[in-house]
């Protein structure tokens, strides 16, 4: 146990949530980390050194969950950055991204930090050391005792509505079967309207803004002949799309230009303003869909085969044979969509 | 002072131009968006998780359940990334493919299903902005995105196969071509 140190990490500037104590266990030993296609972060040696831990590449292989005790990430803000803290193993993320994405609901103060460079992690001082220490032994014996938990059903639970208190209990009289049923549809479709603002207030208006901002420098500072003399080539022909394609899906750059679909976003974003000024035809619009997106998903290979519960071996070969399959495909993609937009918006 | 002036207005100007783009988006995609990801948020939490892994055991079978019809279900259903977890229900050596196909679906399918990746709907919702801008419709744009993308997703599944098992050779190991039931 002594050989594991914990430490103390805050956010870095713009960045959210913390400070985290991390405190590594017998079992729980391992840093995972998965960022910049495999490129480990300039903080994990520091981490590595204070900690103790094991580093562990995801982009080569992975380790069981309940061995983590601790990933680095560097999502721009979009699934991973949700998704580690949802299985509540802490986040360190290097990027300064806040509640963002489609998992933003588990992203919280007590699990994540962010924007973490080598200046926000210290050694914890012994108290909270001390305090980690147990927290990380109460985790492990609470997860080998659920049962205990469901126990604690009987009485009135303080964290729930009544209301659902009685429909869990199922002894409600008729009427109130008959409430709770119309409740439930209710409830459902407005847990599903609440659920679609979060959605566009977290990830849809913050994008729109940035990307609205880039194309109002764009076209607002003369920089946009410049700059669509520049992409005009690639955006606007069918070759430029297909070289696009084609140099966006090199493997291991293609895991670079992955996270967030950002830069797809952008080039999206930018090809619409220049199909809307004009200057480039809407018949191509199907082929730059295709085009710009060849690389999809090759940053998410290790936590998406993760998800799948694939093996470790799986995760090493699936990485390189994804991002090799991508290469291979995106010019028959690109193609694909040139022969099926014979006949759309045809001038 | 004459060209403090001009500065100043070429300034406001730049945001001015970049408001007018949010603003477009703002009141041009958000409403339809919100409306159809309440009503989808619903259909799924409605029909629930369950059934659809069902189908999942299923579709394992043959490559085109697999790297068409399955992924372009799950997509729909669970939406990125959970849709990825439905290689849970494949041998290992199909886990790759399954995902290449998956992440694809969660793409192509956006114009026409936007809850499917809300977060990075851009790619498709920026290019179409710029059709529907010139005062065309954008439902053959979104409608053959899908359908295009339904071919090239199952393509890029099935190639993944070969992938797989060319890196095996070069790493030197052997996956799993059978289903192992987990306890």
């Amino acid at each position: 146990m002594s050989e594991y140190r914990a430490i103390r990490v805050e956010k870095g500037s713009g960045g959210f949530g913390g400070p985290l104590t991390i405190q590594g266990t017998e079992k729980k030993n391992k840093v995972m980390y998965i960022t910049g296609g495999g490129v480990a972060p300039e903080i994990l040696p520091k981490i590595v050194e204070l900690t103790g831990l094991e580093p562990v590449n995801g982009f080569k292989t992975s380790a069981p969950e309940d061995e983590l005790a601790l990933v680095i990430i560097d999502c721009g803000g979009t699934l991973r950055c949700g998704l580690y803290p949802k299985k509540r193993i802490p986040t360190i993320n290097i990027n300064p991204v806040g509640k963002a994405g489609p998992l933003a609901q588990f992203i919280k103060e007590d699990i994540y930090v962010s924007g973490v460079t080598n200046a926000n992690i210290s050694l914890a001082d012994p108290a909270e050391a001390a305090a980690a220490a147990d927290a990380a032994a109460t985790t492990e014996t609470a997860a080998d005792a659920p049962a205990e938990a469901e126990e604690k059903k009987g009485g009135i639970d303080t964290s729930k509505k009544l209301s659902e208190q009685m429909a869990e209990s199922g002894n409600g009289n008729m009427l109130a079967k008959i409430g709770l049923g119309a409740g439930k549809v209710v409830a459902t479709f407005n847990q599903a309207a609440r659920d679609a603002v979060q959605t566009a207030i977290n990830t849809l208006l913050p994008f729109m803004a940035f990307v609205s901002m880039l194309i109002g420098i764009i076209n607002g500072t003369g920089f946009g002949t410049f700059f669509s003399g520049i992409l005009q080539p690639l955006l606007g022909s069918i070759p430029g799309l297909l070289v696009l394609g084609i140099i966006c899906s090199i493997p291991g750059l293609s895991a670079i230009l992955g996270p967030g679909a950002v830069i797809s976003q952008i080039l999206g974003g930018i090809m619409g303003a220049e199909i809307a000024a004009g200057r480039i035809s809407p018949s191509l619009a199907l082929v730059g869909l295709f085009a710009l997106n060849c690389h999809a998903a090759c940053d998410f290979i290790p936590v998406g085969l993760g998800l799948a519960e694939a093996e470790t071996e799986t995760v090493e070969v699936g990485v390189m044979s994804v991002m090799y399959s991508r290469f291979i495909t995106s010019w028959v993609r690109v193609l694909l969509a040139v022969v099926f937009s014979i006949g759309m918006y045809a001038a | 002072m004459d060209f403090l002036v001009k500065f100043a207005s070429a300034f406001m100007g730049v945001f001015q131009l970049g408001g007018e783009q949010f603003m477009g988006w703002v009141t041009g995609i958000i409403p339809t968006i919100l409306m159809l990801l309440v009503m989808m948020n619903a259909v799924i939490a409605l029909i629930g998780d369950e059934r659809i892994e069902v189908i999942a055991k299923v579709c394992t079978s043959n490559p085109l359940l697999r790297y068409a019809v399955l992924p372009w279900l799950s997509a729909f259903m669970l939406g990125n990334p959970m849709a990825l977890s439905m290689g849970k229900f494949m041998p290992e050596f199909y886990k790759p493919s399954y995902y290449a196909a998956a992440s694809y679906h969660c793409h192509t399918n956006s114009g026409i299903f936007p809850h499917i990746n809300p977060s990075e709907i851009l790619i498709y919702l920026g290019i179409a902005q710029g059709v529907t801008a010139l005062g065309l419709d954008a439902t053959p744009l979104a409608l053959r995105y899908m359908l295009v993308g339904f071919i090239a997703n199952f393509i890029s599944g099935w190639v993944t196969d070969f992938t797989t098992a060319f890196v095996e050779k070069q790493q030197g190991v052997r996956l799993s071509r059978e289903l192992h039931t987990k306890a």
